[in-house]
């Protein structure tokens, strides 16, 4: 800091600034001594632009937009300052919608591969061909292998819905989104836990833990905002993460955990809040059961047990576990989102949704709340029944539970390259790309090579698209009329969001919903997509007649709100209708029904000691997002965090390329040499070392996380594992 | 009363996530590789960790942009007055038509502030987006921050958030400047947040350093006929950039002021 200097501003200053005494520039100019003359400058005319209401694509918060468009071209986009729930923002990613929009890599035509599969030969065709290939394709697959022989994968999407309706009425059972990949162990822990996923409300917490969830990069609205306006306002955030994010930098306090041991320190704060008696103790009585079993099963495990499993000081546990009672009903755990961490991530997250439990703060303000009626109604189908189908999903009974609507992609990946129970031989997906986000790419490989045919709609040649027979192009969210999605947090309750078409489709693109109709009436399923998008937004908004007025106005619709505290009185959806600590249900299917602590697996090799965890950065929204142009200039390219003094023991310097490596897998990377990463563990970004020849941006760039992450699965809900890998690092060139 | 147009930084609001710098690229159509606005990370402390280690502590982030000074070092530069300072606004504006793209402006400014656009060959910086204030819009990087750690508007207007912002943090304000040259930003931070480590001495191109730097070369290579250039470039600069100027400078609340007549009013 040599040369530079803060000056406080004088009393004096502050006077004029305040304009109390103005000091014009104009004024100065006439004094003795000569300031920098001044003119007027020309003044500026506004943009000839028309403003339209779209919804944010680049990741899925869906923040409400305005497009400003210049002769037909978009030119901007902005925040809507009307969408309260994302505070009226537009990240990074968001304003980088453009470039997407306008991403020299976009598909333009269908494309047929004409060579071996993921050669990257392609054949430009017509849609009535593609189309045509499509269904009889799809025909040929249901008559030889029934109907569940398809399987359909979607992603977070406004359209996706209709994947899952077509999936649905042509007769298949196997459907898998991107959340067995990423949120399903914490939704598996709140559901046996309360009954229902409730949401947190930080606008109005005192104290909030953030273990397992840097939300400060890993940007959801309005909870990431939120978290920064409360510690304004005193409130306390308290971050456990082996990296010191830009989350851990700005909370009231970071303590770098040991990875894999939250739940010891989740169990500490248990036995903490029991043993003192800092719970509120007749709502426990009414709303609460199992505190004999839970207070015995924590008996022993005291924040000294604790922080030999974490690292973390006892006493500064047992404070953590006071202040958070003391600040309750308006503190909370965080339940974060990605929980896809751990064979055991379903009972780490039951013991933050049971910590949450003793704070007494279901459906109270600063804690978690209840989803909000959202007045949606469903436009249902009624599929036919196929008689020679299967009874169920590929990966039914694969684990205990399965979300049955979800599946689990690396369960449902096993059976098709197995073909048992039986076999699946065709793959549709949509906008998502599970050969750049399942772990183990060469297994993703390996299932599409036993498919007779996959076909992938999507904005731009993914990693997965590349591996497809047949790819077709999808326009982008800004160029797409789109039904009505509700949207959820928990300190703004519910509200409305749809998409009108900002400009025409580019290029041939079209939505998958026509691609979708196309495909329904060649296969006789004509019936089940007889609408439009504009008549389906209507019967979705049948309970609000002055939603689409308002919708056209303001680009966002609020239903009505009930207060919080609703639920009060009324039974949780679990057996016992109580919040349950201790977990009926699982006792009943031979799990631990008291979340049980086990150490983290060591590595069982020596020459692999890093643990390799994975993250976010507010410019990533995983492989959908580091290939567009604007993006990838703020993150070109992904590099190893890697501790700095592991870094001096192997002999690796700031930037030296590094090689990984795992028993699935090598990468290549440059280091980033770092105090900011615990010693025993290392991190890179998603997103890059991609494959396919249509990412400008990403083809051979850093290394990529999914060609390194052994496959591991939550042994109870079939959720991806992904910090279980460990790598060996060393410099390029060493011996 | 003319404005006096500033930003008022809560950089304890801001997290790093770039949405300033890709909206400020969007909305002027800023070059790949190049950047009107940034966000700094201030070098976090070492604290007590457990058992007697070190760990990181309390870290944060510093958005920053043109300052659009009150004695700004960089219009002092310019040799052709491409570079001035608006008399309506405060703002400080780069004319393209009279940019020559010498330079001297990028190392004028002790904030970093100015590059050379690489297609167009000129200098470029902030300009407050006079474009989306003309549509009654508050700058890119402002409208779009999720925190909204950045707040933007007329100081001289004590109704305006930027003034009521800084009214409400009297005393703990603070500006970035390089050490022995306070060129009177209008960048005000919150205190408890001050930004560390940016700004460094600027080059003045009329000071004895400067043209140290420059002649020494050009005695070094004046048979070359590269010199040529470089000494038709100085004598373009000493020529325009000579004169009125002066650059030292009271500083601004010693002045005498023209203009009293908002006292009273809050």
């Amino acid at each position: 800091m040599s040369d530079s200097d803060t000056s406080q501003i004088s009393r004096r200053d502050f006077m004029r600034l305040a304009g109390a005494a103005a000091t014009t520039v104009a004024a100065s100019a006439m004094t003795a001594v000569a300031a920098p003359e001044a003119k007027a400058a020309p003044a500026a005319t506004a943009p000839n632009w028309e403003s339209k209401f779209s919804v944010c694509d680049m990741c899925f918060n869906r923040c409400g937009l305005i497009a400003r468009v210049e002769k037909g071209v978009i030119t901007k986009l902005d925040p809507n300052p009307k969408f309260t729930k994302s505070r009226g923002m537009l990240c990074a990613r968001g304003n980088a919608g453009v470039a997407q929009v306008y991403d020299p890599d976009r598909l333009k035509t269908p494309m047929l591969r004409v060579g071996k599969r993921g050669e990257g030969k392609w054949k430009s065709i017509s849609w009535d061909e593609a189309l045509e290939l499509a269904a009889s394709k799809m025909k040929d697959i249901a008559a030889k292998h029934t109907r569940c022989g398809m399987l359909f994968s979607a992603g977070a999407d406004m359209q996706s819905g209709f994947v899952n309706r077509f999936a649905e009425v042509f007769g298949s059972f196997n459907v898998t989104s991107h959340e067995s990949l990423c949120l399903l162990s914490g939704n598996r822990a709140f559901v046996d836990t309360f009954g229902d996923v409730p949401l947190p409300d930080v606008r109005n917490s005192k104290y909030v833990i953030l273990a397992g969830a840097n939300r400060l990069e890993a940007l959801v609205t309005p909870d990431s905002m939120d978290l920064v306006t409360i510690m304004k306002e005193g409130a306390k955030v308290v971050v456990l993460d082996p990296r010191y994010t830009k989350s851990a930098a700005l909370a009231s306090e970071w303590h770098a955990i040991r990875p894999g041991t939250d739940m010891a320190f989740m169990l500490a704060l248990a036995h903490v809040i029991i043993t003192e008696k800092l719970y509120d103790a007749k709502y426990i009585d009414e709303r609460v059961s199992g505190l004999d079993k839970l207070a015995a099963h924590v008996a022993e495990l005291t924040p000294a047990w604790a922080e030999e499993q974490t690292g973390i000081p006892a006493a500064d546990i047992a404070r953590i576990a006071r202040e958070l009672a003391a600040a309750a009903p308006a503190s909370m755990v965080y339940p974060g989102r990605r929980t896809s961490d751990y064979e055991n991530s379903t009972q780490i997250r039951r013991s933050f949704a049971i910590v949450n439990a003793l704070l007494g703060n279901y459906d109270r303000p600063g804690g978690l709340v209840p989803a909000r009626p959202a007045g949606l109604k469903k436009v249902p189908a009624e599929p036919p029944w196929y008689d020679d189908n299967p009874p169920g999903r590929v990966d039914a009974g694969s684990v205990p539970l399965l979300f049955d609507e979800e599946g689990s992609f690396v369960l449902t990946r096993d059976a098709v390259i197995k073909g048992a129970p039986y076999p699946i031989k065709g793959w549709f997906v949509y906008k998502t790309n599970p050969m750049a986000t399942a772990p183990e790419r060469q297994k993703t490989r390996e299932m599409i090579d036993k498919l007779d045919f996959m076909m992938v709609v999507d904005i731009t040649m993914s990693d997965t698209a590349w591996m497809a027979d047949l790819v077709l192009p999808a326009p982008s969210a800004m160029e797409r009329t789109d039904p009505v999605q509700a949207l959820q947090s928990g300190a703004e309750g519910a509200c409305l969001v749809w998409r009108d078409a900002v400009i025409p489709p580019l290029y041939e693109s079209r939505p998958v919903f026509d691609i979708l109709k196309a495909l329904a009436g060649k296969l006789g399923l004509g019936e089940f997509f007889d609408f439009d998008i504009p008549a389906y937004r209507l019967k979705q908004l049948a309970a609000f007649p002055e939603a689409a007025e308002i919708l056209k106005r303001d680009g966002v619709f609020y239903p009505p709100n009930p207060p919080l505290g609703g639920t009060d009185g009324q039974p949780f959806k679990t057996p016992s209708q109580k919040i349950e600590l201790y977990c009926s249900r699982y006792e009943g299917m031979g799990l631990d029904p008291l979340p049980v602590y086990a150490p983290p697996k060591a590595s069982p090799d020596a020459a692999r000691k890093f643990r390799l965890v994975a993250g976010r950065s507010a410019c990533v929204t995983q492989g959908s997002s580091t290939n567009n142009p604007l993006l990838s200039e703020f993150e070109p390219e992904n590099t190893l965090w890697l501790n700095d003094e592991a870094a001096k023991e192997l002999g690796v310097k700031q930037g030296d390329v590094v090689l990984v490596e795992s028993p699935v897998g090598k990468g290549e990377l440059k280091a980033l040499v770092t105090p900011k990463i615990r010693k025993d563990t290392v991190y890179m970004l998603s997103g890059f070392g991609s494959i396919s020849g249509g990412l400008s941006h990403t083809k051979g760039v850093g290394a990529s996380i999914v060609e390194l992450m052994e496959t591991r699965f939550d042994s109870i809900c079939g959720n991806s594992a992904i910090h279980e890998t460990f790598l060996s690092v060393k410099k390029k060139g060493a011996a | 009363m003319n404005q006096k147009l500033a930003m008022v930084i809560d950089s304890s609001k801001c997290i790093d996530c770039k949405g300033c710098m890709a909206a400020c690229k969007q909305a002027n159509g800023v070059s790949r590789g190049a950047w009107r606005n940034w966000i700094k990370e201030a070098v976090p402390p070492f604290v007590n960790g457990p058992g007697g280690s070190k760990k990181l502590g309390h870290g944060h982030f510093q958005p920053g942009a043109c300052m659009h000074c009150d004695e700004p070092s960089c219009v002092q530069a310019c040799p052709t007055g491409a570079t001035y300072k608006n008399a309506l606004d405060g703002t400080v504006v780069i004319d393209p038509k009279l940019c020559i793209g010498c330079g001297n402006c990028i190392k004028a400014c002790p904030y970093g502030a100015r590059f050379r656009d690489p297609q167009k060959r000129i200098a470029d910086k902030c300009d407050y987006c006079p474009e989306r204030r003309a549509a009654g819009l508050a700058p890119a990087c402002v409208d779009t921050c999720p925190t909204k750690a950045r707040v933007f508007g007329d100081i001289n207007d004590p109704n305006s958030e930027a003034a009521k912002l800084l009214a409400a943090n009297q005393g703990k304000v603070v500006r970035v400047v390089a050490k022995n040259r306070d060129t009177k930003p209008n960048m005000y931070y919150i205190a408890s947040t001050a930004p560390d480590g940016w700004a460094v001495q600027p080059v003045d191109p009329l000071s004895f350093d400067f043209l140290a730097g420059v002649v020494a070369p050009v005695v070094k290579w004046a048979v070359g006929l590269s010199s040529l250039g470089v000494l038709a470039m100085l004598g373009r600069q000493l020529f325009a950039g000579a004169g009125p100027h002066d650059h030292g400078g009271k500083p601004a609340d010693e002045r005498p002021t023209g203009d009293k007549k908002e006292d009273g009013h809050a």
